[in-house]
This record gives C-alpha cells, structure tokens and sequence, in this order.
C-alpha cells in the first residue's frame, strides 16, 4: 500500500508541476500584456511596472520564482487589475463560499444517487425503479446551468418559496445546491442501480441468502461495497464536474464564491487572479483524484499494488 | 444471446443470404425504438436549423422598434407579427435567433467531436498498436491530460488568444479526445495479434500504413460509437461557456447564450426567452445521447 501510495504521488506532483508551468506559459504567450491600456503608458511607467511585478527578468527565472512562490507559501502574487490586491486575497474571500456548498452538493450527489440507485435495482422494474431511470435520464440533459434558472424560475418567481440568490443563510444555500448536485446525482444513481444489479446475480449473494440472512443485510453487508466500486471510480470525474460547475453557481446566484473571481478575471484580462484560480482547481482536482485511487485500491481486494 | 438466436432463425429461413456486421448492426439499431425516437428528434433539429431561416419573417439581426423595450408586454410568442417565438427586449426576433444558435451549437458539436475522434484515434492507436514503453509513457500522459480542470485551462486560452469561435472549436475538440484514445488503445491492443494484421507486418508493410489501412477501419464502428456520444458533451461544453459570457460573441449565438440571456431576464417576465432555446437544446441532447446508446447497442463488441 505504501509503495503504491508513493507511486500515485510520484504521478501527482509532477502533474501539480506541469500544469503549473503550463498555465505560467500560456499567459506569458498571450498577445497584449496585462498593462496594454486602451491609451499607451509612457515608455518609463511600463518599465516600472515591469520591474514592480518582475516581469523584467528572463523567462527561466520568472517561472521559477512564481513556481517557488506557489510551492513554499501558496502565494500567487499580485492581481494586475486590482493594484493593492494580492491574488490570495481574492481567493480567500470567495473559497470558504464555494467550499461550502460544493462540500454539501458533493453530499448531496453521493447519498441521495447511491440510495435512489440501490433502491431502484432492489425493486427492479417496479415503479420506483422506471422512475429513477426516468430521473437520470432527464437529469443527463439539464447540467447545472439549464438547472439554475429552471429552479429560480419556479421556486422564486412562481412559488415565491427561496431567494433565488445571495448567500446570507442556510435558505441560501437550497437552490444553489440543487442545480449543482442534480445531474450528478443522477449519474450516480444510474452506475449505482445497474452495478448493484449486476452484483445481486452473483454466487456470494446467492449464498448469503441461502443461508438466512434478511434481505437488508444481503444489500448492506454483501452486496453494497462490491457494487460501489464503479461509483468510486466516477468520484474524479464528477469531482471536476462540480468544481467546473461552481462557475456556473457563482455566476447565477450571485453566491460570492470563487467562480465569480474566475469569470470577472476572465473579463478583465486579469491573468494572475485566472492563474491562480487554474492552479487551486486544478491542486484540488489532482488531490481529491489521489484520495479516490487510494480508496479504490483499498476497497478491491482485486486490485494488486 | 437473444441476437445469435434471431440470427440462427433468420438464416434457417433464408439460407443463401449472409449478412454483413454492419447489415446486422442496422437491422438492430432499427429495431431499438429509443434510437429512432432519437433519430427522429434530431432530422427534426437538423431540419430546424438548416431551412428554419426560410420561415423566419426577421433577421437575425434585425430590431422591431415596437417591441424594444417593452418585451414583457409585447414581445411574447404570437404569429401575427412574425415573431414566432417572441423578441428579446432589443426587438431581435427570437426564432431567427433560435435557428442561428441551433446552427452553432451544432456546429461545435459535431466540429469537435470530429476534432476529438481524429486526435484520439491518431493518438491510440499509435500507443496501442507501438505497445512497450512508447505505449505506457503516451497513456501516463494521457492520464496526467485527464487530472486536469480543462475547463478552467479552455477558458484561460480563449481569453488569452481572443474568443474567437476558431478557437473554442478546436479548443472543445482538443480538450476531449482522452477518453477517445483510452477506448481506441483497448481496441488496438485486441487487433494487433489478429492473422490479417501479422500477414500485413510479414508482407513488409510500414507501420503508419498498417495502423491506417488495417487498425484504424477495424475501428470505425466504436469510434462511430463514441463520436456520436461525443456530440452532446461537446454541445454542453460550448454551452457552459457561452453562458458564462466567454464563448460565442454578439451577433452571433449559441444555444448556451441565448439560454445565459433567457436565464438572466426570467425576472422580467419574459419566460420564451428561456424556454424556447432551452427547448431546442434538451432535444438536441436527448436525440444524440438516444441515438448514441443505440449505436453503442447495436455496434460495441462488448455487448456481443
């Protein structure tokens, strides 16, 4: 286990790396930089500039120091829009938000999914069961950006129920979390019902029920792990999914989140804010996709590292 | 199972007449009600934005000058003033805007998708057929492509070098080939060992012309497989940056802009304006992931 951990690590950090630089040299390579004004600054202000930021020195030593800076203290340095703001502090102000409701929508997508799933395949083709495929197959069309003003429309303006935006308290946080979590959750819920499926033909579920055990116990001792391996496997993708979402979230909800950061950057030309951004997201993403090969590995017994 | 069967009764019947993979794989997607709904749905939507100018009484472009400014009471649906589908509170008449989106929506869904499966298939079935340690090193790579947030990387690039839709095309084919190459490798990996491809190798022929000429149309129904179901991913890949304003640009639209717009003036009362591009777009993706899944039944080898 401990070898195998090392080696998905020896994978990891790399990929931290090279994305890193990646993204360092595709803003470096953008036409117009970051202080291209509509009027042109005097030759002596640009040079200033330039020196300020250190945007003067080779390019070896520019992406060794930014990469230094956000491996020893996770600092981005400073925002080019913003003259007295650091582009940590902009994280900082919008990541408590999305972590929040992106923690409860990952929640959401993994408990309400795999319950629907397994009670769909428990009760196959019963009602229940043609109605969970009907979910997850209207939920595969309506990604969270069709889902937000769908749920606004109906539950502000019609029903009048939820503020359809802001972040002020718990009833804030309804709307957001659903349009996030919906078609995850369907996903989830249809790997879980035709895993779950397949694994209740198989011998060992056969045997537990042979010798006496009640059907709860069968579904929840027996058959439940076995059959969540395939959603442990879909944990990365909908990881990124989510994280790509919280734009959309931010966005429409006016939540205050990072993705907000993300997109006025965007707007605003703002390289280093988009950087920093990139590179969080992308930490995250490579983090969460290490805990979730770990915990496959240590689930299947099949699985030789 | 149940197709051998068919297959065993049919040739009882009809002795003297074989039938191709592909003449098999027809009569099964036929068959499958789900993926002629699907097929269905989406000649509806080709039909849509391709003759749907022809119907159109506005432009695209065009203001109604009555309508400006007072969507919510006078820019609803009605055919009296040829608005089929309503205006937006410019005065732009909707369902010309409709049919632009619909076009470019489908544009980059099946420009990209192309993109991904050309890049894809170039990429696996080179590692696949090279196998050793060319092959372990192109499908690490693959995997470190694949830990990556490309949305954040895409939008980054358009940003950087302009948002043009040249680039969201390739930049939405190139971010999704990954998937495309990990299925292609399996494939390759299964037909290498296969009798035509030895006798190929003993005949002396290079290796660029056995993987295009002997790996690459041994591959074509999975790729047809995985292209379709490609398509719709595309589709909401472009979207999802169209409605974050960072995709198509104004004049031009996407369903995903037009949704953005309808989306943000919901408020106002004026709910075709979400609901009609929102209407094109579900049956967009509903006709090709159907269609897809049919295929998929009808020609991946697995299920055989």
């Amino acid at each position: 286990m401990l070898t195998y951990t090392l080696k998905r690590l020896a994978v990891a950090i790399p990929t931290l790396l090279l994305l890193i630089v990646v993204s360092f040299l595709l803003m470096h390579a953008a036409p117009g930089g970051p202080f291209t004004a509509e009027r042109e600054l005097p030759p002596q202000v640009l040079a200033n500039l330039n020196a300020k930021y250190g945007l003067d020195d080779p390019l070896w030593k520019q992406i060794l120091t930014y990469v230094w800076n956000v491996v020893t203290g996770f600092d981005f340095g400073p925002s080019f829009i913003y003259k007295d703001r650091t582009v940590n502090e902009i994280i900082a102000q919008g990541f408590p938000v999305t972590l929040t409701y992106g923690l409860l929508s990952f929640a959401v997508a993994v408990v309400v999914g795999v319950s629907l799933g397994i009670a769909a395949a428990v009760r196959h083709n019963s009602a229940l069961d043609y109605a969970a495929v009907g979910v997850s197959i209207g939920a595969q069309v309506l990604p969270n950006f069709v889902m937000a003003p769908i749920l606004v429309l109906v539950f502000t303006l019609w029903l009048g129920w939820l503020p359809g935006g802001g972040w002020q308290g718990p009833e804030y946080w309804i709307l957001p979390v659903v349009a996030l979590s919906t078609s995850f959750m369907a996903s989830i819920a249809r790997i879980t019902r035709s895993s779950m499926l397949e694994v209740l033909t198989q011998n060992h579920i056969r045997t537990a029920r042979a010798k006496g055990l009640p059907e709860h116990r069968v579904i929840l001792r027996h058959a439940l792990k076995p059959a969540l391996l395939p959603v442990i496997s879909y944990l990365g993708p909908a990881f990124v999914g989510m994280i790509t979402g919280s734009v959309v979230v931010d966005i429409y909800f006016s939540t205050g989140g990072i993705g907000k950061a993300f997109v006025d950057s965007a707007l605003n030309r703002d390289y280093a804010v988009m950087m920093g951004v990139t590179i969080l997201m992308g930490a995250l993403t490579i983090f969460f996709n290490l805990v979730v090969d770990l915990a496959y590995a240590w689930i299947d017994p099949k699985i030789r590292y | 199972m149940v197709s051998t069967a068919e297959q065993t009764t049919a040739t009882d019947v009809a002795p003297k007449k074989g039938r191709s993979l592909w003449a098999d794989a027809r009569r099964r997607f036929l068959r499958n009600k789900a993926a002629m709904l699907g097929l269905a749905i989406l000649v509806f939507v080709a039909l849509f934005a391709v003759f749907g100018g022809l119907l159109a009484q506005w432009s695209n472009e065009e203001l109604d000058y009555n309508v400006m400014g007072q969507a919510a009471q006078l820019g609803g649906p009605s055919l009296e003033n040829g608005h089929y589908f309503g205006t937006d509170d410019l005065g732009r008449d909707l369902f010309a805007r409709t049919v632009q989106g619909t076009q470019i929506s489908l544009a980059v869904g099946v420009i990209g998708a192309l993109i991904a499966c050309v890049v894809g298939t170039v990429y696996g079935a080179t590692a696949g057929y090279l196998g050793g340690r060319i092959d372990s090193v192109m499908m690490r790579l693959v995997d470190i492509f694949m830990a990556v947030p490309y949305m954040f990387v895409l939008i980054l690039l358009l940003v950087m070098y302009g948002r043009s839709i040249t680039i969201l095309f390739i930049g939405v084919g190139l971010i999704s080939w990954m998937e495309m190459a990990r299925i292609v490798r399996g494939q390759t990996l299964s037909l290498k060992g296969r009798d035509f491809v030895e006798a190929a190798q003993a005949t002396g022929v290079s290796t660029p012309v056995i993987i295009a000429r002997h790996i690459v149309p041994n591959l074509l129904g999975v790729i047809a497989v995985y292209a379709t179901l490609l398509v719709p991913l595309m589709i909401l890949t472009e979207s999802f940056i169209s409605f974050l304003g960072l995709g198509v640009q104004e004049p031009m639209t996407s369903l995903g802009a037009l949704i953005s717009e309808g989306a943000g003036t919901i408020a106002y009362g004026t709910t075709w304006q979400l609901g009609f591009p929102l209407l094109f777009f579900v049956l967009t993706l509903f006709g090709f992931f159907f269609v897809g899944d049919g295929l998929r039944d009808a020609l991946d080898p697995k299920d055989r």
